[in-house]
């Protein structure tokens, strides 16, 4: 239960985020493959550096022990990424 | 103080503000349940629920029965939160449209590159985001669940999958704007 309370909170904060950084809006994500607005990258990789940091730091302090990270497949992940690049530019969500 | 209140009010934050609110969250989420955020998988636990529900013969595969198993996950009420931040997001900047007419299309650019009729923003809309739901299926995540999540643990997959997104996601751009790219 308390996992779920968890889960809705972060949930709050990550729509929140997003919805602050204008990744709700059609034209931010089109714009960063048009390579006239870069908002998108700037939130993907400041997140990127901020978890990635903080995580790592944690583990070495023994606070965290890391889930099972995604599976690489390269076909998989370099094919299911071209079709989502595809809807992503359309739908633009 | 009232600076900070200020801050949130505004519509568009400093993408990096917002970032680093975002990787707190992912932060949270490993430290606090052991789990990655992720957006893509929710609907697929939903999808399998309700078609094992209405076709279960059919949602009797492999696929629905270990990959992404139907049910409450943790991920789903994680998407239930994503819903009302970002209506918090939208209402405490007062750009919220809830019940407003431009709701149904708001966005000027879309209109001035594919006209102003609803019905299309809502079928490029519904077709795109059957795309981009395929194809986080087949990579085994999305731009949240697997490029921020599984980035953040430095996943090769993740790599693969953000460069794989933009060539694609370009050239698609590339395709709808032409002159205008």
């Amino acid at each position: 239960m308390l996992n779920y309370i968890i889960a809705l909170v972060l949930g709050v904060f990550f729509g929140f985020s997003l919805n602050k950084a204008g990744l709700t809006k059609y034209n931010k994500i089109v714009n960063v493959f048009r390579f006239t607005d870069m908002a998108v990258l700037k939130f993907m990789m400041t997140a990127l550096a901020v978890s990635m940091s903080g995580l790592y730091f944690l583990r070495w302090l023994g606070f965290v022990t890391f889930p099972a990270v995604p599976a690489t497949y390269l076909a998989g992940n370099a094919i299911g990424g071209l079709v989502f690049g595809v809807g992503m530019a359309l739908a633009g969500y | 103080m009232k600076a900070l209140i200020d801050y949130i009010r505004k519509d568009e934050w400093s993408p990096y503000v917002a970032g680093v609110l975002l990787g707190i969250v992912g932060i949270l989420a490993v430290w606090l349940s052991d789990s990655l955020l992720g957006a893509s998988g929710s609907f697929e636990n939903l999808a399998g629920m309700l078609g094992k529900a209405i076709a279960p013969k059919l949602f009797d595969n492999l696929y629905f029965n270990f990959i992404m198993p139907p049910g409450i996950t943790w991920s789903l009420v994680l998407f239930i939160g994503t819903f009302f931040g970002g209506l918090i997001g939208a209402a405490t900047s007062g750009t919220l449209l809830w019940g407003k007419k431009s709701a149904v299309n708001p966005d000027e650019q879309w209109k001035r590159v594919f006209g102003t009729q609803t019905w299309k923003r809502w079928m490029w809309g519904f077709l795109g985001a059957i795309i981009l739901e395929y194809g986080a299926g087949i990579a085994g995540g999305c731009t949240s669940g697997l490029a921020i999540s599984g980035g953040m643990l430095l996943a090769p997959a993740a790599y693969i999958f953000i460069a794989a997104m933009f060539v694609s996601g370009i050239i698609t751009a590339m395709i709808i704007y032409r002159a205008r790219y």
